[in-house]
């Protein structure tokens, strides 16, 4: 949904708040997620008069995990704008968060009078120092008349080349003097000029790479589904018909119900994913970046294989690991051109997949994931979650907080379309469940949008929940309580001899959390028995005119396997506690 | 031999010297030198920096530095001549 605003006339005489507020109108800003205070108030004067809506939301990360869903929906800059001092600081999780997973952002800053600056001024905070580090770029501005090219370039920095989160800070007396109007027609950074266009002789390189491998792999990655590249990697994978496997962040980016789809690769990917790549003779990476969930101990990682790397960002390039064969530009582009290249390779020698593939498959199907259900009769985590994505369907949304349910949501529920899986794969923000679905359900009105939630995720971030139910935002949020910090307590029960030190959230006797979504003005449900687990659901399907909250009381016990444990080799993958796959009865 | 140096061009604007040595920082390359000059274009300063690299790669600090967007080029300075970068991918001259 695209709302077209009445351009502003260059010239034209204005406050440089006003120009602001013309300037997202002039970059096609539709929504933006804020909350005012004293050094951004000038703007939100304008905001007022704007054909731009803007959702008031209870706290500033709130804004910025829901910009990010938004973002991660519609493939558009997500905007968030707060007030200086602990305004901007309260977005600094955001910005991070979006920074670790390319996510295009804009964030929009008052600070203190230019004059006040460096005062230690009330509300006060040097937050184009301290973001520094995790966004593309950010700026200060101190001129009203600077403010339009600004916002212009902090556009076309966020959503272009690799995207990424961009800062705009703008002191108090910029956005209040008076100003003409100067929108730039043309963006020109001397120092940005991102890789669109791959060069030829890498694409050649990597076909013949390709053509002469036994045992090749996509290694498929978020990249792939921010450059809308979905469809041509299907192509490419028929093409070679070699086996892929998708990354947390690439879920959906590839379709799970077909046949050479692996699944996910890394602490707790499938047992076919982690080995095919352990295994492969050749990755053939694209749009992934070797992070240390997916390799495990690096140096024992894919230790056979040569790489293509194919990303639009040259620093991911020989980062972590060894590219034999880079590729740097638009993965759209890339492998448009390689689809031909490759045919024309293969024409010449075709190595035969046959064993390797079958090999695959025979992994995927001796080791596919799954659960035991608790002795004691009571919900299992995983069941929850795979029964919310069976009869939510394919087309629903969903996004996740960090732990044991995002894992379980990542394994369990089959992803079929790019933008249908959102998470904090990076950063691992816990809390980012509630308000990213809050962004996602902006920005895709009519989708079904389901927040998988952990109980301590939920309770970082649910005030948004009163934002949800006062500006028409139906989600559904599914508290998978286990009354723990699900994860941690997993990662004691391992490593730190069941010593469960502060993990224990005691969430199934406070909060009431029906009782605390009925305060907030939505639809609280609760299910404990799985007798009652279809209904429910169900239930929560059929209320659309309100955000609806079900506790799932499951069983605290339940961990998530696979799991590569931290440091360790991705040789040394677990099917269970200290069971690790039979290998000696495969042939890879 | 890790010791490199570098002569960087960055605009000449406030916070770029926080920018680079930022980058240094949080990625634990070592600076052993450093020094911030004009040009002849008012627009743009000249940053030589040397870098002792310590198991780091040159083309990754170059890589990293050339993602600042107030970082307008890079070269290696070689017995005083400059050298052209060897990359992975030429985006380091644009």
């Amino acid at each position: 949904m695209t709302t077209q605003h009445v351009p502003t006339a260059n010239g034209t005489a204005m406050s440089g708040a006003t120009s602001l507020v013309k300037s997202l109108e002039a970059a096609n800003v539709d929504v933006m997620f804020g909350l005012p205070g004293g050094a951004i108030l000038p703007a939100y004067d304008p905001i007022f008069d704007s054909t731009i809506r803007h959702i008031l939301v209870r706290h500033e990360q709130g804004a910025g995990h829901a910009a990010t869903g938004y973002a991660q929906v519609t493939g558009r800059a997500g905007v968030c704008i707060a007030t200086s001092g602990p305004g901007a600081t309260n977005l600094v999780t955001p910005l991070m968060d979006a920074g670790m997973d390319s996510v295009p952002l804009v964030a929009i800053t008052g600070q203190v009078p230019s004059a006040a600056i460096g005062t230690d001024a009330f509300q006060e905070a040097d937050i184009r120092g301290i973001t520094m580090p995790f966004t593309k770029h950010n700026f200060l501005v101190t001129k009203a008349a600077d403010i339009p090219r600004a916002i212009a370039e902090a556009f076309h920095i966020a959503t272009s080349g690799r995207p990424g989160p961009v800062l705009v800070d703008i002191a108090k007396d910029a956005l209040q003097t008076q100003t003409t109007f100067n929108w730039p027609a043309k963006i020109e950074l001397a120092g940005y000029n991102p890789r669109i266009t791959p060069d030829n002789q890498s694409i050649a390189d990597a076909a013949a790479l390709i053509a002469q491998s036994k045992k090749p792999v996509f290694y498929v990655g978020g990249g792939v589904i921010k450059a809308e590249a979905s469809k041509e990697l299907a192509q490419l994978v028929e093409l070679l018909g070699a086996p892929v496997v998708t990354t947390l962040m690439a879920r959906g980016a590839f379709p799970d119900s077909h046949p050479l789809h692996l699944g996910m690769p890394g602490m707790h990917g499938t047992v076919a994913a982690v080995t095919a790549l352990q295994k492969a003779d050749l990755l053939i990476t694209l749009g992934a970046r070797f992070d240390d969930r997916v390799t495990g101990k690096l140096s024992t990682f894919a230790v056979s294989a040569k790489v293509i790397h194919a990303d639009i960002d040259p620093a991911e390039i020989n980062k972590n690991k060894f590219a034999d064969v880079p590729v740097v530009g638009d993965l759209r582009e890339t492998i448009t051109a390689l689809i031909p290249a490759l045919k024309a390779a293969l024409e010449k020698s075709r190595p035969d997949l046959t064993p390797w593939n079958a090999s695959m498959q025979k992994l995927k199907s001796t080791y596919p994931l799954g659960y035991t259900l608790p002795d004691d009769g009571s919900l299992s985590p995983q069941a929850v979650i795979e029964r919310i994505g069976k009869i939510s369907g394919s087309e629903t949304i969903f996004t996740s907080g960090v732990g044991q349910h995002q894992m379980w949501a990542s394994q369990f529920i089959s992803y079929e379309h790019p933008r249908t899986w959102l998470n904090s794969g990076g950063a691992g923000t816990m809390g980012y469940g509630v308000p990213a679905a809050m962004g996602a359900k902006v920005g895709a009105p009519d989708a079904t949008v389901w927040a998988i939630d952990g109980d301590g995720c939920f309770q970082m971030t649910n005030q948004e929940l009163v934002t949800c139910a006062l500006n028409n935002i139906p989600i559904k949020v599914a508290i998978i309580n286990n009354e723990s910090l699900g994860m941690v307590r997993q990662w004691q029960t391992l490593f730190y001899e069941g010593r469960y030190s502060n993990t224990s959230l005691e969430s199934k006797r406070v909060p009431n959390f029906p009782m605390l979504a009925e305060a907030m003005g939505c639809v609280g449900l609760s299910c404990e028995r799985p007798e009652d687990l279809d209904a429910t659901i169900e239930k929560a399907m059929s209320i659309n005119d309100q955000p609806v909250v079900v506790d799932f009381r499951v069983h605290r016990d339940a961990m998530v396997w696979p799991m590569v444990a931290a440091g360790t080799s991705n040789d040394e993958i677990m099917i269970a506690r200290a069971t690790a796959p039979d290998w000696d009865s495969q042939e890879l | 031999m890790s010791i490199h140096t570098i002569e960087v061009l960055v605009e000449n604007e406030p916070g770029v010297l926080a920018r680079v040595s930022g980058l240094f920082a949080r990625r634990a390359y070592n600076i052993d030198t450093l020094v911030v000059g004009p040009t002849s274009n008012p627009e743009v300063s000249k940053m030589v920096i040397q870098v002792n690299l310590e198991g780091h790669s040159l083309e990754q600090v170059i890589a990293q530095l050339d993602k600042l967007i107030s970082v307008i080029s890079i070269e290696e300075l070689v017995d005083g001549a400059k050298k052209p970068v060897k990359d992975t991918q030429p985006d380091y001259q644009n």
